[in-house]
């Protein structure tokens, strides 16, 4: 096995060296298993991620006229990968902009387990972290991360766009590090998140289990 | 008073054809309260005779000490500049007021909304049920007897550091020293 005798097709005993070779870093399915490998393909992906925010385009609230501004030519936050994405299903990121009355909080669960995995959440200004403003109204949530997890939160009312483009790069350095995405940690926890969400969200008609 | 001809003329006409009060408040304003059952007859003689084609706004007052509803109607003449606010008070048990929806099209939308903010019915309005808030099993959320920072505590999951919030007119109370009126006392947080 030492010479490559041909650049032909292998022949079967060279397949069946290299399965041996190879069988602690494979799975059956082909997949990388050994934690160095995989840790080093997790690098790459999160590499990608971090420079590729698709941000869902769904505005709650008063902050989502902060977005456009953010957006276009000014700040420009193309310029680190920022952009919309047009259904939830393609997007990585959704903003809470603002307050979030229950009626929204509703579409925004829906919208938010549609997303595929990893997904990002950013909350915006002092309505999503306490209330705000509207901490004693009948019809706004006060404390976001009760009902979906949160992974920046953005201060201010409303935070302006350099805050916005700070909470992006404060998001991108965790993602960086591993510590972002709280898909998995949504599913695992779902009951104590359904729990609250019923309490809020009275006639409860959604689907049963996703597919997730 | 020759100033205001133009404005004394309507309520003279107003006056001569309904049982009302009524008084021009300020150039271009004219101010009549009526009872609620001839609001409707006022608003299309006004819309058809007098030339106020223009339905501006409705507004709905909760005088909870008085126990009534007051509703505002507001109504405006685009050739002579004049603006008619009919006042009208229902009770507040059981509130029903007439449907003007047939009149201008655009009272429906105002009309919704009153039956769900403040539980006012109106016979003959044709609208789904909901209208702003969903799945809603509390007394409309606009009466003054609403306590809306018990239903928010009771409902929503709240953060710690709260607490402290204050009441704005006790604290300028305190500041001022001024002595609230007893109706505010009876809604104050304390």
């Amino acid at each position: 096995m030492s010479e490559i005798k041909s650049i032909g097709i292998p022949t079967p005993e060279e397949i069946k060296q290299a399965q041996i070779d190879f069988a602690p870093r494979c799975t059956s399915a082909g997949r990388v298993n050994d934690k160095e490998t995989q840790g080093m393909v997790e690098h790459i992906l999160n590499f990608a991620r971090k420079h590729s925010l698709f941000v869902v385009a769904y505005g709650t609230g008063c902050g989502a006229i902060e977005i456009p501004a953010t957006m276009t030519s000014r700040y420009d936050a193309e310029r680190f990968g920022i952009r919309g994405a047009a259904t939830p299903r393609q997007a990585d990121v959704m903003l809470i902009t603002g307050y979030l009355s229950t009626k929204t909080l509703k579409r925004v669960i829906r919208v938010y387990e549609q997303m595929q995995d990893p997904k990002y959440v950013i909350a915006f200004g002092s309505c999503a972290i306490n209330g705000g403003m509207y901490f004693d109204s009948y019809n706004t949530i006060n404390a976001l991360d009760r009902y979906l997890p949160v992974d920046v939160y953005i201060s201010g009312c409303m935070p302006r766009p350099e805050s916005v483009i700070k909470g992006f790069v404060k998001l991108q350095e965790l993602i960086k590090n591993g510590n972002a995405g709280n898909g998995e940690a949504y599913r695992s926890d779902l009951d104590w998140y359904r729990k609250n969400q019923q309490k809020v969200i009275k006639n409860w008609d959604f689907p049963d289990n996703y597919n997730w | 008073m020759s100033k205001l001809k133009k404005e004394n003329k309507v309520l003279d006409k107003l006056k001569s054809v309904f049982n009302l009060s009524g008084e021009v408040k300020r150039k271009q304003r004219i101010a009549v309260k009526s009872d609620s059952k001839h609001v409707s007859s006022i608003l299309l003689f006004l819309k058809n005779q007098q030339g106020f084609i223009h339905l501006n706004h409705i507004s709905c007052v909760d005088w909870i000490e008085e126990n009534e509803f007051e509703l505002v109607y507001i109504v405006w003449n685009p050739k002579t500049k004049l603006t008619v606010l009919v006042h009208t008070r229902i009770a507040r048990e059981n509130p029903v007021m007439e449907n003007i929806d047939t009149i201008w099209d655009q009272a429906n939308t105002y009309e919704r909304e009153f039956r769900e903010m403040f539980g006012i019915e109106f016979p003959g309005l044709v609208a789904p049920k909901e209208f702003i808030l969903e799945d809603w099993d509390d007394i409309p959320p606009m009466r003054k007897d609403f306590n809306s920072q018990a239903y928010a505590l009771e409902n929503f999951a709240t953060r710690p550091g709260r607490e402290d919030a204050q009441d704005v007119r006790e604290v300028i109370q305190k500041r001022s020293g001024e002595e609230l009126p007893d109706f505010a006392k009876k809604y104050s947080r304390d």
